[in-house]
C-alpha cells in the first residue's frame, strides 16, 4: 500500500509502509530509480528513508496535482518493470578496543559480555542501509542484535572522532567526519569516509549492505591508526 | 582578478541558489537564505540566476577590489560603504581597482548580498558553489582570501521599482502549506499554533529558526525519520516550532505541522531575534502560482 502526501510547494512524500521493515529499503530504492529515469525532466531530487521517499520536483514544469497523478500511476504499475539495482556490500575494517571504543568497557559490563563475543555479534551480520542523513555519507544501518542494543547517551558528546562506529538502539553507523553525537562508540575504522574524497558521496546507498570485520590493535596502528 | 578580504567578519560565505540534487546523499540543500534579495542582486547585473554571491551576515566585512567591474548589493542594510562613503544598495555600481567595500553594523535586516557581474568564480563542490559549514563543505571568508571574478568595462543595468525593496523591520506572517503530519495535529493544537504570536529566538541560524511562545501539548514526540523539505516546521519535544532552513539535515524525526511558502522564508532570513511572527494557512495552488511567477520573472529554471 502506498500513501502520497504533500511535503511543500515542490515536494511530495510517498509512504511505502508505516513500520520499519527490512523489505522496504529495496522497494523504495528501486522506485526512486524508476522515478528518476521515467520522470527525469521534472524530478529534481529523491530522499529515501526507512519507510518513505521524499521527491522534489520542478514546479515550473508540472503542477502538484499532475505530478501526484503521474507518481500514483507509476506506483500502481510498479513491480513488473522496475529497474532493479543490484545490492552491493561494503566491508568495513574496525578496531574494537577501549582506546577508541569510548563506551566499550561500560557496554561490556552492562551486557555481561566479553569483548570477543561482543565483536562476534557486531561483525556476524550484514546490515541493511535504511537511510542516509544527519550528515553526508552517514548511513543508518540495522537491525542490531538485541544482545548489543543500547540507548543513546543522555548527554551527547561534543566531539566524536571521524571513523567512530556507534550503536543507538537497534541501529549502528559510522561517523564519516568529526562531529557531535549521542551514539555509543564501540570502535573505529581507518576507512576515509569524508568528502575530502568526493567519490565517497556514492559510498553508501539505501538498500545496500554493510559488513564490519575486526582488525587487531597492531594492524590498526600499522595502518596509521591513532589511539 | 579578484576581490581580496581585508577584514573578515562573523559570517560571510559564498552561496548560490543551492545544492539541489544531493539530498539522496544526505546533503543539505544549502544556498542563499534570502532568495528574494539574492535574485535581485543577480538580476540587476543581468547575471544568470544561479551565479555565486557573497552572503554577509551581520556585517563586519571589508573587501578590496583588484579588478574593474560592476557589483550590486542587496538585502540587509549593513551600512554598506565604498571607500568609506555611504554607497547605494539595490543598484548596479561600477567598481575600480583599489576600491574598498565595507559593511558595518546592521541598521535593518540580517543578511546582505554582494553580487558581481559574471558571478564569483568559487569552486564547484557537489554541483554547487554554496558553502555549508555544518557539512565541512568549504569555509567562511577569512582575511587574505581572494574571491575570483572577471573584469568588465561596460554593463547594462536593470532597475528595481522601489516598491519591491522590502522593509525588514516589520513583524511577519508566514504562509504555511498543510503538509506532512498537519492532519495528525488536533483542531485544538492547530488553533493554538495559528492564533498566537511567536517570537524569533537567538537560536536562529542557517540550519533553523527556533521560536518561543505557548507550547503545544504533543503526544507523539518522535517518529520514523523522513525526508525534509526546506521550510518545514517541526514541533519539537518541548511543543515549540523550529523552522528548518537551508543547512538543515536532509532527514529528521520530529512531527511537522506544515511547510512555509518559500518566498516567506526569504523574509524570515532578514528578521532579527525578538521579531514577532505568526502563521496563516495557504493552499498549494496559490503557492505554486506565486512561486512560478517569481521563477519566471528571475528566469529561474532547472
Amino acid at each position: 500500500m502506498h500513501n502520497i502526501i504533500s511535503a511543500g510547494e515542490s515536494a511530495i512524500l510517498i509512504y511505502f509502509g508505516d513500520k520499519i521493515d527490512a523489505s522496504l529499503p529495496e522497494k523504495i530504492g528501486n522506485f526512486a530509480n524508476q522515478l528518476k529515469n521515467t520522470l527525469s525532466d521534472v524530478v529534481i531530487d529523491v530522499i529515501p528513508s526507512y519507510t518513505s521517499l521524499h521527491v522534489s520536483y520542478d514546479l515550473n514544469k508540472i503542477s502538484f496535482q499532475a505530478f501526484f497523478d503521474k507518481v500514483e500511476g507509476l506506483l500502481n504499475q510498479q513491480d513488473s518493470n522496475g529497474l532493479v539495482l543490484e545490492s552491493k556490500t561494503t566491508h568495513i575494517p574496525v578496531y574494537y578496543g577501549n582506546e577508541v571504543g569510548l563506551d566499550l568497557e561500560r557496554l561490556l559490563a552492562e551486557k555481561n559480555l566479553d569483548l570477543n563475543t561482543y565483536v562476534d555479534i557486531h561483525t556476524s551480520q550484514e546490515y541493511l542501509i535504511y537511510a542516509i542523513g544527519f550528515s553526508p555519507v552517514f548511513a543508518f544501518l540495522g537491525e542490531v542484535d538485541e544482545r548489543i542494543q543500547a540507548p543513546r547517551l543522555a548527554t551527547p558528546r561534543i566531539k566524536i572522532p571521524a571513523g567512530s562506529v556507534g550503536i543507538a538502539e537497534s541501529q549502528t553507523a559510522i561517523y564519516p567526519t568529526d562531529s557531535s553525537g549521542g551514539w555509543n562508540i564501540i570502535g573505529r575504522t581507518l576507512l576515509d569516509l569524508s568528502l575530502d574524497n568526493p567519490d565517497n558521496i556514492d559510498k553508501f546507498r539505501v538498500s545496500d549492505k554493510v559488513k564490519f570485520y575486526a582488525v587487531t590493535r597492531d594492524e590498526y596502528i600499522k595502518n596509521g591508526g591513532e589511539l | 582578478m579578484s576581490f581580496k578580504v581585508i577584514k573578515s567578519s562573523f559570517l560571510s560565505t559564498v552561496q548560490d541558489y543551492g545544492r539541489l540534487t544531493h539530498g539522496e546523499h544526505g546533503m543539505s540543500q544549502s544556498g542563499v537564505m534570502d532568495e528574494h534579495a539574492y535574485a535581485w542582486a543577480n538580476h540587476l547585473l543581468d547575471n544568470h540566476f544561479n551565479k555565486a554571491a557573497v552572503e554577509i551576515t551581520f556585517g563586519g566585512l571589508q573587501l578590496e577590489s583588484q579588478v574593474d567591474t560592476f557589483i550590486a548589493v542587496t538585502g540587509a542594510d549593513l551600512d554598506f560603504r565604498i571607500n568609506d562613503k555611504s554607497a547605494q544598495m539595490w543598484h548596479g555600481l561600477q567598481i575600480h581597482k583599489g576600491d574598498v567595500l565595507s559593511w558595518g553594523n546592521p541598521k535593518s535586516g540580517v543578511r546582505a548580498y554582494l553580487a558581481v557581474k559574471g558571478g564569483f568564480d568559487a569552486p564547484v563542490l557537489f554541483d554547487s558553489r554554496s558553502i555549508n559549514l555544518r557539512e565541512n563543505i568549504g569555509a567562511k571568508l577569512a582575511q587574505g582570501d581572494e574571491l575570483s571574478c572577471r573584469s568588465f568595462d561596460t554593463a547594462t543595468y536593470r532597475f528595481i521599482p522601489s516598491k519591491y525593496i522590502p522593509n525588514y523591520n516589520q513583524d511577519i506572517t508566514l504562509r504555511l502549506l498543510p503538509t506532512y503530519q498537519f492532519n495528525e495535529f488536533s483542531v485544538n493544537q492547530r488553533d493554538l499554533f495559528f492564533n498566537q504570536n511567536y517570537t524569533i529566538t537567538n537560536a536562529n541560524d542557517r540550519t533553523g529558526c527556533r521560536l518561543s511562545g505557548a507550547p503545544i501539548a504533543i503526544k507523539k514526540e518522535r517518529m520514523i525519520s523522513e525526508g525534509i523539505s526546506y521550510g518545514s516546521v517541526e514541533i519539537a519535544t518541548d511543543g515549540l516550532p523550529i523552522i528548518l532552513l537551508k543547512d538543515a539535515p536532509s532527514i529528521g524525526g520530529y512531527p511537522k505541522i506544515g511547510t512555509v511558502f518559500s518566498l516567506d522564508l526569504a523574509k524570515l532570513a532578514q528578521r532579527q531575534p525578538n521579531t514577532k511572527l505568526r502563521f496563516e494557512l495557504m493552499n498549494m495552488h496559490e503557492a505554486q502560482k506565486k512561486r512560478k511567477k517569481f521563477n519566471e520573472f528571475f528566469e529561474i529554471s532547472f
